[in-house]
């Protein structure tokens, strides 16, 4: 493994994962993520360690990480080297988690090449592993994030217990550790109205169903993330499975409601949707975060169903990350004020979906 | 300490200015030793206030907490106030509901369990661990007899029989290379 050291430049990301927009049903699920939550015995965890444990955790878990023989080529990149807006790239790249982002603690982040594993260093845990897979792909996520906790654990002294499983911070994650989440892209839903009861239903079995971006339970742009809350007394499987049958059954509605929405006279009021918002990418001057999201949500349904062309999914993708205040901030390397971010934003999704005038 | 809420009108022994809404009292096995009548801000000062929003999962755990907050009677004094691994305190596990260390998993068990039940309707991991051969041994010292006495006990109490006999099985193991 290599390490970024201080005064590198950080890497210039090529392409998430989830951006590539391929893997089962990626028309409706963007995207899959396994994260698995890991501790050391030892150490108190990350929350109750102080400055002088901490580092030497830190230290003890990148040394170990370094050593061959993982089944993932990791970098890391040590979160203190980096300053605050690449550290929001990271967020919006669901490399890192926000409090990692805002964490005072020695802490860090491996990542492989194509940003499909991200093991974070010193969050709520000592160790998040997590994996990302393109579409629909539980079983595939799985079986990647347990190899490299397989190798993990036979460098790491893990805490766990036969009677609780892997013991974490919070008891919310005790057990399994896991969290396996889904990324949905649910227009259909949204635009009939039906969203509530279809969350609902993954409710009913024990799923959180959250917005993607947005604060709170507003879903800004109507991606959503659905994902196992109950981490014990249930085993890795079962908990695909209970994911894998809300998912499944959520983007089967998805698509009878699509389906509805370009039949008879819905499909003039849909068709007007999905122009008006590509108009406005086309011309407007002024883009907040919350339109943009917005519009790009239209842009993707219309693609997807033949409603719009000129632009590819990935490109729509790539403009969801793009648009955000990292990337945009990054992109035209300074600090932006928010009026201004909104007039490159704007400029920016015309270049990215090549709809430049 | 205990924390109630009161109905007479004090003035807090604290700052003496804002009207008192909790009594602290001192308990000693079980009996009053002392109280003191304060207000809100006075008890999150000595460490006793209502507990503040715990920072994690609010949508569900805000519920799920409910029952930790409710005032206790002596049931605190039947175990552990503190961890011996990390020092957190119970009052402070109550209120944030994160646990310090993994030992804490022991010291504050009987708080543990019920919350367990509420976010899980579980209290006992059925997934996948370490294999045994190549990875760090799991923490096992003096305490492990007592603790597995004491999971089987609870195993029974709780009429959990499949977990009691598992329990019942690991206990003669250990009782067998304790003797060896």
């Amino acid at each position: 493994m290599s390490k970024s050291r201080k005064g590198d430049k950080s890497p210039e990301w090529k392409s998430g994962t989830w951006l590539a927009a391929t893997g089962p049903e990626h028309d409706i699920a963007i995207c899959t993520r396994v994260r698995l939550a890991r501790n050391l015995q030892g150490f108190p965890f990350a929350p109750r360690l102080d400055d002088a444990p901490s580092r030497q955790l830190y230290d003890f878990i990148t040394g170990r990480l370094r050593q061959s023989g993982l089944p993932e080529p990791l970098q890391l990149l040590d979160l203190e080297s980096i300053d605050e807006l690449e550290r929001s790239v990271l967020v919006e790249r669901h490399l890192i988690s926000r409090e990692l982002a805002g964490s005072k603690r020695p802490s860090g982040v491996a990542v492989d090449a194509d940003e499909s594993v991200a093991v974070m260093i010193n969050e709520e845990d000592h160790l998040r592993i997590q994996v990302f897979a393109s579409g629909l792909q539980t079983e595939a996520a799985w079986r990647r994030a347990e190899r490299l906790d397989d190798a993990l654990l036979q460098r790491l002294p893990v805490a766990w217990s036969e009677e609780f499983g892997f013991l974490t911070s919070c008891p919310t994650n005790t057990g399994t550790g896991m969290r396996l989440s889904v990324m949905l892209h649910l227009p259909g839903l949204v635009w009939s109205e039906d969203i509530d009861k279809a969350t609902n239903t993954a409710q009913k079995i024990h799923l959180a169903v959250r917005g993607l971006y947005g604060e709170g339970s507003r879903a800004l742009g109507d991606f959503y993330q659905v994902s196992n809350q109950v981490t014990l007394g249930r085993d890795e499987q079962q908990i695909q499975a209970d994911v894998l049958l809300a998912v499944g059954r959520i983007v089967q509605w998805e698509r009878e409601v699509r389906t509805a929405l370009l039949r008879g006279s819905a499909r003039v009021r849909t068709l007007d949707r999905v122009q008006r918002a590509l108009g406005t990418i086309e011309r407007a001057q002024i883009l907040t975060s919350e339109e943009a999201l917005g519009c790009l949500s239209a842009l993707r349904f219309g693609r997807e169903e033949g409603l719009a062309e000129g632009f590819d999914i990935p490109a729509v993708n790539r403009a969801l990350l793009l648009s955000q205040p990292g990337h945009l901030q990054r992109h035209t390397r300074e600090l932006l004020r928010p009026e201004e971010r909104d007039q490159r934003r704007a400029q920016l999704l015309r270049e990215v979906l090549g709809l430049s005038r | 300490m205990a924390r109630l809420r009161d109905t007479a009108m004090n003035y807090c022994d604290a700052c003496q200015k804002a009207i008192a809404t909790i009594v602290v009292m001192d308990l000693t096995e079980g009996a009053v030793t002392g109280s003191q009548h304060v207000c809100q801000a006075c008890a999150e000062q000595l460490g006793v206030g209502a507990p503040k929003a715990p920072k994690f999962s609010p949508e569900i755990l805000e519920d799920l907490l409910g029952g930790l907050k409710q005032p206790r009677k002596a049931v605190a004094h039947t175990h552990l106030d503190s961890c011996p691994g990390c020092g957190l305190s119970v009052v402070d596990f109550r209120s944030k509901g994160r646990l310090g260390c993994p030992r804490c998993y022991d010291a504050f068990r009987a708080e543990l369990m019920p919350l367990l039940q509420r976010i899980h309707e579980a209290q006992l991991h059925t997934g996948r661990l370490p294999a045994v051969i190549g990875t760090p041994p799991a923490p096992i010292d003096g305490r492990s007899l007592t603790d597995v006495r004491r999971r089987l006990e609870d195993a029974v109490r709780g009429e959990r029989y499949e977990e009691a006999a598992r329990l019942r099985d690991e206990l003669r193991k250990l009782e067998r290379g304790a003797a060896t």
